[in-house]
């Protein structure tokens, strides 16, 4: 060995750079959470919320902030860091930086299960309203389970492209039955769904945090330890075996935490779409490629993009609001449109 | 025991079976090269040796064990991989790359260890790439970029190299370049190379054993003066060649040639 080890100070500069720069998107989620907890149909002044926070509120200040705002928040930015996570980690398998959890059918299938459920049981409406994340799971594993296996091929495994493209197939197939199965519902209970597709982070209570919260306590650690394995398929096939990686093992574990991710994720806040396709996204702009980088920040940014996209849809049209997977489309839709011309291919 | 062996081996994909009954050894510490026409079945060999395709029937054999049945890891701490092409990974410096190349020998959440530290500074001085180390891969050159690669497999700190036509879109002195830095690797290192290439001038002037192949067999192997002739470029490529000696390796060369 000629040299003695060592890391340039423009490594540790940028590794530097890195960190603060995650610290900063913590500082804002931190912002817009004081922000959220003020804002919404019943507003509460920094006074006021101090005095609630330390147990000196009114009654009605203690409902408002503890039973509806501060679970609303909470399940925003949990479900804002499971979808980002899900889809950080379905762009490092695909190596395709448009892959997005709708794009495995989580949305679509976890939808289906909500209408089938609610057109097969339309007079029992306060009863699904506690099994709706599970059926949501549920359909949104089984479909993409579907997909997986209709994408497989002896061997040859998985190819990212053939399970983009049944993805797409299955997506637009489940659409078209759910167009169908709306038509047969009730108008409240169309409303709902309606309301439940369009990501209106409807489930705001303590039990859907907490029924979120296993989920992301396994599959966040989990993710974090699969870095430096996402940093390696992102090289592509050969590479990758070539570097001692499992690629069909990994594969399909890594696929499997992001449609556990996403689709818990998808069961409380309704089908909430772009944030697994933007949030990594500015990541990687932001961090650079390191996946031990590209996680944490994706982690961030989802949780603050949704809370702020909440805090918005609540306060927009006072005393309506508009659901937050509307609001994230909204930013989301013309960012994509710009991704698709900014990219080489 | 050889290093590297493949014994009887049958390969393809799904249905198309492209070798079939397949022997040869991989000399070790020395330069081969497998030479052939457009669907030989060399670039197929290639991937069997480097486990990147399963083989149906036989085995390759590294160390004396079968490939198949030994980690993915254990053999990625002997045998590094080029690819003919590599996605370029966006976001990345030039050192950040090399130093993936130190995957098998990490645990947990990847932090560099004064070894992995070690081999990455090595192999960026081994590749001349220290004043490029800190720029984003996607603004290098073609052929800066291949050394980065080569860098990355030389992190990886492995007896041998496996690299698919790694000359491929080089103009002709970045060819060259990028062959004789593998030739001064196995010379100083005494890493056994394997690779494939288009070029047979460039073949026969830095391998020490060429394999020649058609259909999926192989039809000749040995020393570049045993395989280079004309006799045998005929029944390769159907070709009719001039020959001559390469001045600087006195290893044959074709001159010219014509379609038989």
């Amino acid at each position: 060995m000629i040299n003695k080890p060592y890391i340039s100070t423009y490594q540790k500069n940028r590794h530097k750079r890195k960190v603060y720069t995650i610290l900063i998107i913590l500082f804002f989620i931190f912002v817009s959470f004081i922000i959220s907890m003020n804002t919404g149909y019943i507003r509460l002044s920094p006074l006021q919320l101090l005095e609630t926070l330390i147990g000196m509120g009114t009654e009605q200040q203690n409902l408002t902030l503890f039973e509806f705002r501060l679970p609303r928040i909470v399940i925003s930015i949990l479900v804002g860091m499971g979808l980002a996570l899900a889809g950080c980690v379905l762009q490092g398998v695909s190596g395709n930086p448009l892959a997005d959890p709708g794009i495995l059918g989580i949305n679509s299938g976890a939808g289906l299960a909500v209408v089938l459920f609610i057109s097969f049981f339309p007079s029992t409406s306060d009863v699904p309203v506690m099994f709706l994340p599970l059926l949501a799971f549920i359909g949104a594993g089984v479909t993409a389970t579907l997909i997986y296996v209709l994408s497989y091929k002896r061997g040859e495994g998985i190819s990212p492209t053939r399970l983009m493209l049944t993805g797409v197939a299955i997506a637009a197939g489940i659409s078209a039955a759910m167009i169908i199965l709306t038509l047969r519902l009730t108008p409240e209970n169309y409303q709902f769904v309606a309301v439940w597709l369009a990501g209106s982070i409807w489930g705001s209570n303590w039990m859907f945090v907490l029924s979120l919260l296993p989920w992301l306590l396994i599959l966040i650690p989990y993710i974090f330890v699969k870095a430096r394995v996402l940093n390696i398929l992102n090289l592509g096939e050969v590479t990758a075996t070539g570097l001692g990686v499992n690629i069909e093992k990994e594969r399909l574990f890594l696929l499997a935490a992001a449609v556990a991710l996403a689709g818990s994720s998808v069961s409380v806040s309704g089908g909430i779409g772009f944030i697994g396709l933007i949030a990594p996204h500015l990541a990687r702009q932001l961090v650079g490629g390191k996946h031990q980088f590209v996680i944490p920040a994706s982690a961030a940014l989802g949780a603050l993009l949704l809370l702020i996209a909440d805090t918005i849809g609540r306060w927009f049209i006072q005393p309506s609001e508009i659901p937050a997977g509307i609001v994230v489309a909204v930013i989301g839709a013309p960012y994509f449109l710009y991704l698709l011309a900014k990219s080489k291919a | 025991m050889p290093t590297l062996a493949i014994d009887q081996v049958k390969v393809g994909y799904s249905n198309l079976i492209i070798l079939d009954d397949l022997s040869v050894e991989i000399p070790e510490k020395k330069m081969t090269t497998i030479v052939g026409a457009n669907g030989c079945g060399k670039s197929t060999l290639l991937k069997a040796i480097a486990r990147i395709l399963k083989t149906q029937k036989g085995a390759v054999y590294l160390d004396g064990k079968a490939i198949q049945l030994l980690s993915t890891k254990e053999v990625a701490k002997k045998m590094a991989i080029l690819p003919q092409s590599s996605q370029v990974p966006t976001g990345l410096t030039v050192y950040e790359l090399i130093s993936y190349g130190r995957f098998p020998y990490q645990t947990g959440l990847g932090t560099l260890k004064v070894d992995d530290l070690k081999h990455i500074n090595w192999a960026i001085e081994a590749t001349g790439l220290n004043a490029l180390k800190d720029r984003s891969v996607e603004a290098l050159s073609g052929g800066q970029r291949q050394r980065v690669w080569i860098a990355m497999a030389l992190a990886q700190d492995t007896e041998i190299l496996i690299l698919d036509e790694p000359t491929t879109y080089l103009d002709l002195a970045h060819q060259l370049d990028i062959l004789l830095l593998l030739q001064k690797l196995n010379k100083e290192q005494k890493r056994t190379i394997v690779m494939v290439l288009h070029d047979l001038n460039h073949a026969s002037r830095v391998s020490h054993n060429l394999i020649a192949m058609r259909n999926g067999a192989i039809i000749e192997e040995g020393t570049p003066k045993q395989v280079m002739t004309r006799s045998n470029l005929k029944a390769i490529f159907d070709i009719e060649a001039t020959m001559s000696t390469c001045p600087f390796s006195n290893n044959p060369i074709y001159l010219s040639y014509t379609l038989n």
